[in-house]
């Protein structure tokens, strides 16, 4: 049996929103009822002396499909304990500026009555900002567009059996579990769509759709007598894709990879700290890039607007077009059309076209992430579209677009990387990870690290962490695979801004290699 | 804000739907007002109210759980609806229990209307004196006031039913001086907003920053520690999790006994190691019930320095003989009378740290914790701060730093940028830094 989307939209409010997003397969304009709907927050900001307005209507469908199997407590016998989630959320948020100030307002009413009085609100805000506003907004001009998109999918995820995921699940538990030294397995497979519609008084009203599909294993050993537990994870790439990104995951391949891997995670040696040259593999380095690189170009952490939560930026607006991060070997990009990217969209929440622009170039910091408000403030004339929201009552702010790192010759292959190397270590997967506020001191973890002796790959140790500055670290890269090898990772969970909002981003890269960097061992 | 009889009235309609022998809802409304501002001005502001009904349908052992933001009644129907179809495809879960009866919860509030009633007018003067006094010393400020309020409750088909209003607020700045060179923080949360002061708040943070002017250089290593009380909050928050009886039973846990079973009973902590949760402290907002509907009730987890007690969900409680018990959220280190000041009189040497920021688990067996020290670090000599030091990145796990805690000051409320305790400012010895960072 399924959970069919019609079944789900059964409801007034569902119903509703699934006829305000439906789409005429004969047109690529937005939905005249959602046009209409909007009309009310453009007209009653005018008449309340706005300068400027915008809104967004939005509904997310999220389904969450998860099983862990552990033994019971007293028996041992493994028990299956399965979950099912799926909800909804519908409503709908107004930007103004009134008096050169912001104001913001959300509610899950999505009436015209409502919106109108949200879009009061929204000005009341603004109103109240002006007198302690810092200077005036400026917006970078940008093109009214009247346009529907939607991400590239083969499958509707929605359309897929709940029971069809979780067998696929209990299967690759159950192939973990084979192993008696596993104590506990488990996985889950996540989809979600967001319909969203945006609209502005400078003449656009955009509706997109996306879908975005994660999945995940994961194994645990413990070791009683030493009380010792390890974990080995299989972290597909979360991606915007339709239920044919599962199909390619190999759930149950790489079920007997990591049945296996737990074990010998759990017996491996810890590391002897020193300096080592390390290979980070795509599921690993992705993060190391986008705590490092992706955060410390954003343009309003570089000019101070993040200050009082997740910091500024060593790469200050001074040092653009200047500062070298990298090697020459290191080209980075912000790209929010990359296919199957988390951040990718045809539009952004200050309805700019996306697109594609160089962040460090031959190891050159020569671009940041930016977006209407505030692109002038550096001399641009246009926004780089990285402006979106968590959701429909989050303020839309600078985020981050897929950040990638290009790959190397298509002659440069893991193999020459690790060859290359006397005394090293290979990590994939993410463990733990940190940084500081200004983007300098890392320290990061992983999922699995294994030895490089005299160029050869050899077995598992354990308890690493590597520590490094981000300039000092890019800087020793000498090496990165070639385009064969590159791969799309990604985060789901991002956190930014205050109120709080977390965000879903890609990022591109093939193994790459760093020398002699500070590792320690960790307990 | 939905009361009582609001939330009571919804909660039966949504069983009344139900078709399945098992149906639970949970309701919540939340309302936010906040002002943002960086650079001495507003940044952004904004105003928005959230809602949700989330439902759980169960039969023969099957659950499924779906949500809507509408509350019409075709809304709810749907809802009730699709939690069924949900529950009809999976496969039967062996760690069901039984739906909770009837409950008594607390006869409790902690409310302020003040709190709930606010907005601009009575939150943009405290954001001006604080940039009003950044301005005055040519320093720049940034930060954030929130204030929140919001009801919720739940009910299931066996008859118990539960609600409870919650407010709180938080004001928080950042001061650095204009080259970028010094930082300075403070924040103040309260449940009632009365309480918080942009003036005092702002000339805190100021003073912070003016005084980490031209931080030193100093050697990673072991030093002995003043940790403000956020800084205290900022890595004993995650000691919550590791209560968990399930994990140290199954030998995943820093309580987890070597060849088997936990560490409860044993005295693992110095005598002056008391914590303890207390849902009824008024300096905490309301929380009347844990996970799974379980009444919130004080609890000692150490109790002079001996574990006492562990967290049991009602699934492990059920298993394990045990009473379930509310998760240990927000939780108590019990402190002392003295103030930050009395504990860098009694240093004769180390570091006074601020505040954390970025702190992740290392190994969560150990609760090996890493991060760094942000917005203010100080050499402590012969009792006195002597100069600013550069930050330091820690390795280091609460435990152990309990462990080696000498001596402790008054207990406040502390919340960080992802933390919150109520817990003293404490002297602990031996804290492990591990390398320096250029940050500021």
């Amino acid at each position: 049996m399924n959970l069919s989307r019609r079944a789900f939209v059964a409801g007034s409010a569902a119903a509703f929103a699934a006829e305000l997003f439906a789409a005429d397969k004969n047109s690529n304009k937005p939905n005249p009822q959602l046009e209409k709907l909007a009309d009310n927050a453009l007209r009653e900001a005018k008449r309340l002396k706005a300068s400027y307005c915008d809104i967004r209507i939005i509904r997310y469908r999220d389904q969450n499909v998860g099983v862990r199997l552990s033994p019971e407590r007293g028996t041992g016998k493994t028990l299956e304990v399965p979950s099912v989630n799926d909800v909804e959320s519908f409503g709908f948020g107004v930007r103004v500026i009134v008096d050169g100030a912001w104001g913001f307002a959300a509610s899950p009413v999505v009436t015209a009555e409502e919106i109108r009085r949200i879009t009061g609100e929204a000005v009341t805000v603004a109103k109240a900002s002006a007198s302690i506003k810092l200077k005036p907004v400026v917006l970078a001009p940008v093109k009214a567009y009247r346009d529907r998109w939607t991400s590239p999918f083969e499958k509707n995820p929605f359309d897929v059996a709940v029971a069809e995921k979780l067998e696929l699940l209990l299967d690759s538990g159950r192939q973990i579990k084979k192993n008696t030294q596993v104590f506990g397995s488990g996985g889950s497979l996540s989809s979600r769509s967001e319909d969203k519609y945006f609209a502005s008084s400078e003449g656009s009203s955009i509706q997109q759709l996306i879908f975005q599909t994660f999945g995940q294993l994961q194994a645990n050993a413990v070791d009683l007598a030493s009380r010792k537990s390890k974990t080995r994870n299989y972290d597909p790439a979360p991606v915007s894709a339709g239920y044919e990104a599962v199909q390619k995951m190999n759930l149950g391949e790489n079920a007997l990879r990591i049945r296996d891997e737990v074990v010998e995670h759990l017996k491996a040696p810890p590391v002897k700290p020193g300096k080592y040259d390390l290979i980070l593999m795509p599921s690993h380095l992705g993060l190391t890039i986008h705590e490092s690189i992706g955060h410390s170009t954003e343009l309003d952490r570089a000019l101070g607007y993040e200050a009082n939560y997740a910091g500024t930026s060593f790469l200050t607006t001074d040092k653009l077009g200047k500062f070298r991060v990298g090697s020459d070997l290191m080209n980075v990009y912000g790209d929010r059309t990359t296919p199957q990217g988390l951040s990718t969209v045809a539009y952004d929440d200050d309805g700019v076209k996306t697109g594609k622009f160089d962040i460090i170039k031959k190891g050159i910091f020569v671009g940041y992430q930016t977006i209407r408000d505030q692109a002038h403030l550096i001399g641009d004339k246009e926004s780089r579209g990285c402006c979106y929201a968590d959701s429909w009552a989050s303020v839309p702010f600078q985020r981050m677009p897929n950040v990638s790192l290009a790959p190397g010759g298509n002659d440069d292959t893991l193999e020459g990387l690790i060859s290359g190397v006397d005394n090293g270590i290979l990590i994939e997967g993410r463990g733990s990870y940190s940084i500081d506020q200004q983007r300098y001191n890392f320290q990061f973890g992983g999922d699995a690290f294994y030895e490089i002796k005299g160029g050869k790959r050899r077995g598992m140790i354990a308890q690493v962490a590597y520590q490094s500055r981000t300039p000092d670290f890019w800087q020793t890269c000498d090496g990165i695979a070639g385009p064969s090898y590159w791969q799309l990772y990604g985060l789901f969970r991002d956190g930014k801004g205050e109120p709080g909002q977390v965000n879903a981003i890609s990022h591109g890269c093939s193994p790459t290699r760093f020398r002699q960097i500070n590792v320690i061992t960790t307990d | 804000m939905m009361t009582r009889d609001q939330v009571k009235q919804l909660t039966e309609k949504v069983l009344k739907f139900s078709s399945f022998p098992e149906c639970s809802v949970n309701v919540n409304e939340i309302e936010e007002a906040f002002v943002r501002f960086a650079n001495n001005g507003v940044t952004t502001a904004g105003f928005t109210v959230d809602r949700t009904v989330r439902i759980s349908s169960v039969r023969d052992g099957r659950t499924g759980t779906t949500s809507t933001t509408d509350l019409t009644d075709e809304a709810l129907k749907a809802a009730v609806k699709r939690s069924e179809e949900l529950a009809a495809v999976a496969p039967p879960n062996p760690e069901r229990v039984d739906p909770l009866g009837l409950q008594k919860y607390a006869d409790y509030e902690n409310w302020d209307d003040k709190t709930a009633n606010a907005r601009s007018p009575v939150m943009t003067p405290h954001v001006k004196a604080i940039i009003d006094a950044a301005l005055a010393k040519k320093l720049v400020a940034a930060g954030f006031f929130t204030r929140s309020a919001g009801a919720g409750g739940f009910a299931n088909n066996t008859g118990n039913f539960g609600y409870q209003r919650q407010c709180d607020s938080r004001l928080t700045t950042t001061v650095r001086n204009a080259d970028g060179s010094s930082s300075g923080w403070a924040c103040q949360p309260s449940v009632r907003i009365g309480e918080i002061s942009g003036a005092d708040l702002g000339g805190r943070a100021i003073e912070k920053c003016t005084r980490w002017t031209k931080p030193e250089k100093l050697d990673p290593g072991k030093y002995t520690v003043v940790l403000e009380p956020t800084a205290v909050a900022d890595i004993g928050t995650y000691l919550g999790f590791s209560f968990s009886a399930r994990s140290a039973e199954e030998g995943r846990s820093f309580l987890s006994k070597k060849g088997g079973g936990t560490l409860v009973g044993d005295k693992m902590f110095p005598d002056h190691i008391t914590l303890r949760s207390d849902p009824f402290d008024k300096r905490v907002p309301t929380s009347l019930w844990g996970q799974g509907g379980v009444p919130n009730t004080p609890i000692n987890w150490v109790e002079k320095g001996v574990v006492k007690n562990l967290f049991y969900d009602r699934y492990w409680a059920m298993k394990a003989g045990k009473q379930p018990t509310a998760f240990p959220g927000l939780m108590t280190l019990e402190g002392g009378t003295g103030s930050v000041n009395d504990l860098i009189k009694a240093t004769d040497r180390g570091l006074l740290v601020t505040r954390f920021w970025y702190v992740r688990t290392v190994n969560p067996q150990t609760v090996q914790l890493t991060g760094l020290t942000r917005d203010g670090l100080f050499l402590i000599e012969k009792g006195e701060v002597t100069r600013p030091v550069i930050n330091l990145r820690f390795n280091e796990s609460p435990v152990r730093m309990l462990q080696n805690v000498k001596l402790l000051g008054r207990v406040e409320r502390a919340q960080g940028a992802e933390s919150q305790m109520l817990c003293p400012p404490v002297q602990a010895t031996d804290f492990t830094f591990s390398s320096i960072s250029d940050a500021v």
